[in-house]
């Protein structure tokens, strides 16, 4: 009976159970159908016999009782207390393999034991009960306990109850020093300062410990600590996670998580803002912010993938993700199939996916930055400066106005003081990279001899379809670049021909061009041309043969096709997008400049062009007016004053305010220029974050055939399974799943987040299978416990911080973790809690342990994150063109949630110590112990450097000699002192280590000089390297990197 | 008992890399108790392999079946004409493709001769493989579902799509365990420079416990993350060092009884040996001259395909379970007769060479080799196409691999494909087949190979598989 993994309960019994008959065991214990009978059915009989409507053999269903109890034409499956009218037992018993069940064929069969269990229950009356785990949690009593002191609050009285049940008692209360460095790693994340653990020494109060938590709780670590489990949870990373795995920017969620923890948002709130925070009446920044929570799944942006193929699989992540987290539900299960084991339909797998379903984003994730939706998220700080500027701007833009009076005035009293005849013109030269007005012949023509023709004042160059300029290594303009290009062009044919272009000179190859087609302007950004551009051409503009046509081309940078704007003559054209995708950038940076050609042979241009200038900004349509005006600054000043054009006034007018006007209107104007300038590069320097949002018009979801993208069934309208509530049609959209999940009336979420809490703390949750609550999950070892805490949760209003106290204040939490005999020998698992659990710090905890305890900790909360030491070429080696650039200074030593996560390669130090992998939702994490981690704790940097430092810190802390300092490093690193026998052997080989490097300082100097930081103070270097192989020592005891 | 006897009893079959039989490497002491995990995973191999390790020689990005292995002599007729919708059929095609004007037919440029005893066909570009005919199996009805890089290569290396599902490396770690005291069970090493990237999760272990991940060797630095000792500490230090940390922990086991301060203890002294055992396998310097002459001179420099070939057969003389090397470079959309000389120039000889090696050592029969691409590429054209000069998109629906050693029957080619190399005629081998036919050499039923997770028993194969039993010998 005790062969399955879902049954937790009698395992003390194990070691009897290889020995003791069936019948013995089954006489002295009591058969339960939830412990014993019903996780036999689930595993091995649902599969055909269960929810699946699709696989279901002989139309028959065992996951419920009353089909379960069916007649059956008379031989029923199940009669109470008779074996010989039961076809269950039958089938399960008989050796005839046309009737046995399960068939001979199948993978999964029943044990002897199995088969006794079926036998006995079905004779004992064949009781029935329906999966615990769907019906709402009931507020159990606390239980009588014989030892009624030990208990201190309702914990102790479940817990102390079953181990007074089992025979086995509770440990002593831990000691001073173990229990506050316990708990200021279980609720902080870091360990406690020796000044920290004197006070709660020095603290004879019956609420010592009670001042401690409470601390602990309203410490800024604890919300770091957290987030850190959240992250974890929510998959969040700082790439996208397919192929090229390109960078995102997702850190202002993080600081919100960080926030909502350290503010004690309560849970019902939590969940709320990052499931639907968006929909919620007029929403905030910080609530928009919050549903980023469901934004953090990977996205895919390999070249010729299909959108509709991965969008489903974004979805599909936010329901498997969501029904994890909060319903401890494998719904994903039900994708391509009604669920094996629970009461969830295919159907209703797509109805909780029709919530999910209703944003509007792309199947096809942008490779470098956030995909849409998306919003600008500005800190607190930057709001501020953000509104500082924006006034700025407004009081001068209110001066400039205030000038114009003025400069017209003077404008007219310098033109009546100055006569000139000499002709000049001028344009704009803001931003200017390279202009090309031909009056003298630039080197690079090919195909053919350079040939210029008249143009007003000038000359133009003239081109034949064949010869064209080869201009160099100007305007490598990739696809974050602003760009502007202004010209004038007169050409024999508007049919095609490419006038400027920075590509390889081949048919629609990846760079740049500007073109004529069908007499319009055609403008390609391309990567590949099929796949992987911005291509737009404009709609009614005609550009005549024959006539000179001012054209100007502006870029912002953006990398999509509204980014690009065509003027004509000065005039803003419509424009039609051929494509409007772009995911790498399109720089040519091989390729040269070319002026007359591009796409190949067959693109060559025909007729003349002169004055192209190349700017290295978005010109504005003001700009672009003056540029487009043909007549120069001098002849327009010989116009008369009422005859001039309004677009000649404002040529003249830029020309005289930049070059005559009095100085402060020259200052004002470029004050106001630039102010405009800085407020839109800080405008798009502002972190953004990747958020949910509704389309406006819901977009229809149906049924997909065996999950597959492209095999779509009938519609489903949004809604979550029947078994989980009954008046599913209240369920409409994100804000009423989001409503319903911490309802009280919801069965799961409080059950299955008080489980995950105490799986943070104790290490396994009361369900194991923290992420599985279903048919197939294991139960619960204390399953009134689970109810108790969950009511609990619930009756402190979703108050975390309370209900950690709670846990942390139990006598259970408070034990001794030391382990008997009994213990071994009992509860190996430690299940029931006759202990504390001794348990291996996380990869975070551990080394953000090392940071604090040798001073190295910069304790800087939020922002982007840091790149602190990986060994070099780590990610060249697999990711190809990303390289990891290194933090330097503080951003070295911040506290591991903000160390820089790229999915497809995983800072090393954290993913050696079973780090969740972030592609995907875990909730439960593995606790190795391998030689790898060995490995990492005595050599990488990160723990070396902390050594030293703290090695050094022992000496400027603890000056006497070095037994003071080794007591004073190990009190750091342990909230305890030394004893005799460990003082010795670390003096000794302090002593030993010192001898060895006064006679080698070349390796002493060498062992202290690993990491970035400097030595602080003048030491001795052999002693500061032997006392660096001790506090090494220090750092590698088990005891440290174990929570005891 | 004492709890250091226990603790002794109990990390005894706890290593990181250790011999039982359970492969249940160091588990939290808890689960290594558990009933559950030993269940699942206790009866490997079930019947005898046929080989006790496996090279996996993966080529990234995707190498051209028809430019390599499958011959398509009538090709040359039909240079630039369109891709006939009957072949075609309206399969989906990558949207690098999808929306060409045409789809011209490109001929492989290569010639192609005949080879082995049994004749077959292999391109004047892999004359090495091609002198190893009578010991391969060429599969030229391999296909797969996914038709980009992520998912495919992800796929071939987990059975899914999608990350999250172990290795193949890690299934073997977990179902046959190591027989290497002092080096891991399953290695990757990686190759080649740009081409597509690759991902931790290649040679992850998913749900399963962590320490059954493959490592990576590295061919600079450090050939396992952390393993030198930091400058200024030498190995007597280190040594020293470990004496007193050891002395510390066992004072702690005996003051707690945490059987898991044992188990630590032994992965401290694990690392202290890997310390050698590891330089010691990756130094290659007393290698013979007859043996760089057989992976060619690229075996001398770190971090070629051809030194990560020797380095394979060196772990294979050391019992490593699963071996994977991955060479990048292979994804030739445009320039591919350019690229793919290189290519194959870069991994043609040593390929060979290592199962001449293997076999000159007795050890091909009890090692598994495969040879394979993500998946394939389309005779038709991306880009400009010439005589000279094409270029190739993805192709999931046929594509060529081969095995060899352990298990495999030399000298035979299996599948056939179209006259286009587009669609099968008959035999396929989908991935889901190819893992079961390698379990079952390695003497696992890929379907009794599970883990239970979120409540489901995983397999490799996923729910599907069937051994191709026309390969085995």
């Amino acid at each position: 009976m005790y062969l399955n993994s879902a049954v937790p309960f009698p395992f003390l019994s194990i070691p009897f159970l290889l020995v003791a008959s069936t019948s013995h065991l089954l006489a002295e214990g009591e058969l339960d159908f939830v412990r014993d009978i019903r996780p036999i059915l689930s595993d091995t009989c649902f599969q055909c016999h269960g929810p699946d409507e699709d696989k279901r053999q002989a139309d028959l269903r065992l996951d419920l009782e009353l089909p379960a109890r069916a007649d059956l034409d008379g031989n029923p499956l199940i009669t109470s207390g008779d074996l010989e009218k039961s076809e269950l037992y039958l089938r399960v018993t008989s050796s005839d393999p046309d009737l046995q069940m399960p068939p001979p064929t199948s993978d999964r069969q029943l044990t002897s034991i199995q088969k006794e269990l079926i036998k006995q229950w079905i004779k004992r009356g064949a009781n029935w009960e329906s999966h615990w785990a769907f019906s709402p949690p009931l507020r159990p009593t606390l239980p009588e306990v014989a030892n009624s002191i030990w208990p201190k609050n309702g914990i102790d009285h479940f817990i102390l109850r079953r181990l007074e049940k089992e025979g086995l008692s509770v440990s002593p209360a831990s000691e001073k020093r173990t229990l506050i460095r316990r708990v200021t790693l279980d609720l902080t994340g870091l360990p406690p300062t020796p000044a920290e653990v004197n006070d709660f020494l020095a603290d004879d109060s019956p609420r010592a410990y009670e001042r401690v938590v409470d601390r602990l709780l309203k410490s800024p670590r604890y919300g770091e600590h957290m987030a850190g489990e959240w992250l974890d949870v929510a998959r969040y990373a700082d790439t996208s996670g397919y192929q090229n795995d390109g960078p995102r920017e997702m850190w202002r969620w993080r600081d919100w998580v960080i926030n909502a923890f350290n503010d004690n948002k309560r849970f019902d709130e939590f969940t709320i803002e990052q499931i639907a925070g968006d929909m919620l009446p007029n929403a905030t920044l910080s609530q928009q912010i919050a549903t980023g929570f469901n934004r953090n799944h990977r996205g895919n942006a390999e070249g010729g993938i299909i959108p509709e193929e991965f969008q489903v699989e974004y979805v599909v992540d936010r329901v498997e993700t969501t029904a994890t987290v909060w319903l401890g539900l494998t719904l994903g299960c039900a994708r391509c199939h009604d669920h094996k084991y629970d009461p969830f339909s295919q159907a209703e797998f797509y109805q909780f996916y029709a919530l999910f379903n209703n944003i509007p984003e792309h199947g096809r994730a942008v490779k470098e930055g956030n995909s849409p939706p998306y919003i600008s998220a500005p800190t607190h700080t930057q709001q501020q400066r953000l509104n500082e500027m924006e006034e700025r701007l407004q009081e001068l833009s209110r001066e400039v106005k205030r000038n114009e009076p003025a400069l017209r005035e003077a404008l007219t009293k310098w033109e009546s003081e100055n006569n000139s005849d000499k002709p000049f013109d001028s344009l704009i030269d803001d931003g200017l990279v390279r202009a090309f007005s031909f009056e003298e012949t630039p080197s690079g023509f090919v195909d053919g001899q350079p040939e210029f023709a008249k143009h007003g004042d000038g000359q133009a160059v003239v081109f034949d379809g064949q010869r064209h300029l080869v201009a160099g290594d100007v305007a490598n303009f990739g696809y974050f670049d602003k760009f502007s290009f202004s010209f004038w062009v007169n050409p024999t044919s508007n049919e095609r021909g490419t006038i400027v272009s920075r590509m390889e000179d081949v048919h629609r190859s990846s760079g740049y061009s500007i073109r004529l087609t069908n007499g319009g302007i055609a403008v390609d950004l391309v990567k590949r041309w099929l796949d992987d551009s911005i291509r737009v051409e404009t709609v009614d503009a005609m550009i005549p043969t024959e006539t000179w046509s001012h054209v100007a081309v502006t870029y912002d940078g953006s990398r999509v096709a509204a980014g690009i704007r065509v003027f004509v003559d000065g005039v803003l054209q419509s424009q039609q997008v051929n494509l409007d995708y772009i995911n790498q950038s399109f720089a040519a940076d091989d390729a040269p400049l070319r002026i007359g050609a591009g796409h190949g042979v067959d693109g060559r241009f025909s007729g003349m062009i002169d004055e192209l200038r190349i700017y290295e900004k978005e010109l504005t349509p003001a700009e672009v007016k003056i540029l487009s005006e043909p007549v120069t600054v001098a002849e327009i000043l010989k116009i008369r004053r009422n005859l001039r054009t309004t677009t000649q006034f404002e040529k003249l007018r830029y020309w005289y305010l930049r070059t005559h006007a009095p100085q402060r209107i020259q200052e004002v104007f470029i004050q106001h220029r630039n102010s405009q300038r800085e407020l839109q590069q800080y405008q798009e320097s502002l972190p953004t974050v990747m958020v949910m949002q509704e389309l406006k018009e819901r977009r229809p979801t149906f049924i997909l055939k065996r999950g597959e993208y492209d095999k779509p069934g009938g519609e489903v309208t949004p809604g979550i399974p029947d078994a989980l509530v009954p008046q599913k049609e209240s369920i409409s959209d994100r804000l009423t799943l989001a409503r319903w999940l911490v309802a009280p009336s919801n069965p799961l979420t409080a059950r299955v987040t008080v489980n995950r809490l105490w799986q943070q703390i104790f290490g396994t949750g009361i369900v194991k299978t923290s992420e599985d609550f279903g048919s197939q999950g294991a139960l619960p070892t204390h399953p009134e416990l689970l109810d108790w805490l969950a009511t609990e949760l619930i009756r402190l209003d979703w108050d975390l911080k309370a209900f950690l106290k709670l846990v942390v204040l139990s006598s259970t939490y408070q034990q001794s973790s030391v382990i008997t005999e009994n213990h071994i020998k009992l509860d190996p698992e430690n299940r029931l809690l006759a202990r504390s659990p001794r348990l291996r710090l996380t990869a975070r905890m551990l080394r953000d342990q090392a940071l604090l305890v040798s001073g190295l900790l910069q304790e800087r909360r939020g922002g982007p994150s840091v790149k602190p030491y990986q060994p070099d070429g780590l990610w060249k080696e697999i990711a190809t063109t990303t390289n990891y650039e290194q933090s330097t200074g503080p951003d070295l030593y911040r506290r591991s949630l903000y160390t820089y996560w790229k999915r497809t390669v995983a800072p090393p130090n954290m993913a050696i110590f079973d780090a969740a992998g972030r592609e995907m939702c875990v909730v439960r994490s593995s606790r190795t112990n391998t030689p790898l981690q060995a490995l990492a704790v005595m050599n990488d940097i990160t723990f070396l450097e902390a050594a030293r430092v703290l090695a050094e810190r022992a000496f400027r802390e603890a000056e006497a000699d070095h037994l003071a300092r080794i007591n004073h490093a190990f009190l750091l690193a342990t909230a305890r002192f030394p004893d005799r026998e460990e003082l010795k052997i670390l003096a000794e080989a302090y002593e030993h280590h010192l001898v060895n490097f006064q006679n080698n300082l070349d390796a002493a100097t060498a062992l202290i000089s690993h990491g970035d930081s400097e030595l602080k103070h003048r030491l001795d270097k052999a002693e500061l390297a032997a006392m660096t192989i001790v506090t090494s020592t220090i750092l590698n005891l088990d005891e440290v990197i174990n929570k005891e | 008992m004492d709890p250091i006897q226990t603790a002794n009893l109990l990390h005894t079959r706890r290593q990181l890399f250790n011999r039982s039989a359970v492969g249940l490497g160091t588990l939290a002491l808890s689960s290594l108790l558990s009933e559950r995990t030993l269940a699942e995973a206790s009866e490997f191999p079930s019947f005898a392999p046929k080989a006790k390790r496996v090279i996996y020689l993966l080529q990234s990005g995707a190498p051209s079946q028809m430019d390599l292995y499958d011959y398509k002599p009538h090709l040359k007729d039909r240079f630039a004409t369109d891709l006939p919708d009957s072949i075609r059929q309206g399969q989906r095609l990558t949207g690098m493709t999808s929306k060409q004007d045409r789809f011209p037919v490109a001929p492989s440029m290569f010639e192609f001769s005949r080879h082995g005893s049994s004749g077959m066909r292999f391109s004047e570009l892999i004359p090495h493989t091609a002198s190893i005919a009578d010991d391969i199996c060429v599969i030229r009805s391999m296909h797969t579902q996914a038709i980009n890089h992520d998912p495919a290569i992800t796929f071939f290396q987990t059975g899914a799509q999608l990350a999250g599902r172990p290795s193949m490396g890690a299934w073997l770690s977990y179902g046959l365990g190591s027989e290497n005291d002092n080096l891991p069970t399953f290695v990757s090493m990686v190759s080649g420079s740009g081409g597509q990237p690759l991902y931790d999760r290649l040679w992850g272990s998913g749900f399963l416990p962590t320490q059954h991940q493959g490592i990576k060797f590295r061919s600079v630095g450090d050939s396992v993350l952390f393993l030198s000792n930091p400058a200024g500490l030498t190995n007597s230090t280190r040594r020293r060092f470990l004496d007193d940390l050891s002395k510390l922990n066992h004072k702690k086991l005996i003051d707690v009884g945490d059987p898991e301060i044992a188990t630590r203890m032994s992965q401290y002294e694990l690392a202290y040996r890997m310390q050698t055992s590891v330089p010691e396998l990756t130094d290659l310097s007393h290698e013979s001259k007859e043996t760089f002459e057989l992976y060619g001179e690229d075996a001398k420099v770190p971090g070629t395909y051809a030194s990560n070939c020797l380095l394979a057969r060196r772990l294979a003389e050391r019992d490593v379970r699963f071996i994977q090397l991955f060479h990048r470079g292979w994804d030739q959309h445009t320039n591919l007769p350019r690229d793919i000389r290189k290519q194959a120039a870069a991994t043609d000889q040593a390929s060979a060479g290592l199962i001449r090696d293997l076999k000159q050592r007795g050890m091909l029969d009890d090692t598994l080799v495969v040879w394979a691409g993500e998946f394939g590429r389309t005779v038709y054209c991306q880009g400009t196409l010439t005589k000279n000069n094409y270029g190739r998109d993805h192709h999931p629906r046929c594509f060529s691999i081969w095995l060899a050693g352990g298990g495999i029957k030399g000298g035979m080619t299996y599948g056939t494909t179209d006259e286009f190399s587009y669609n099968i005629l008959e035999n396929p081998v989908h991935v889901h087949d190819l893992h079961a036919t390698m379990l079952h050499c390695l003497g696992i039923d890929h379907k009794k190979l599970t883990f239970k997770f979120q409540g489901r028993h995983y397999r490799l194969t996923d729910v599907h598989g069937n051994v191709v039993r026309s390969i085995l010998t």
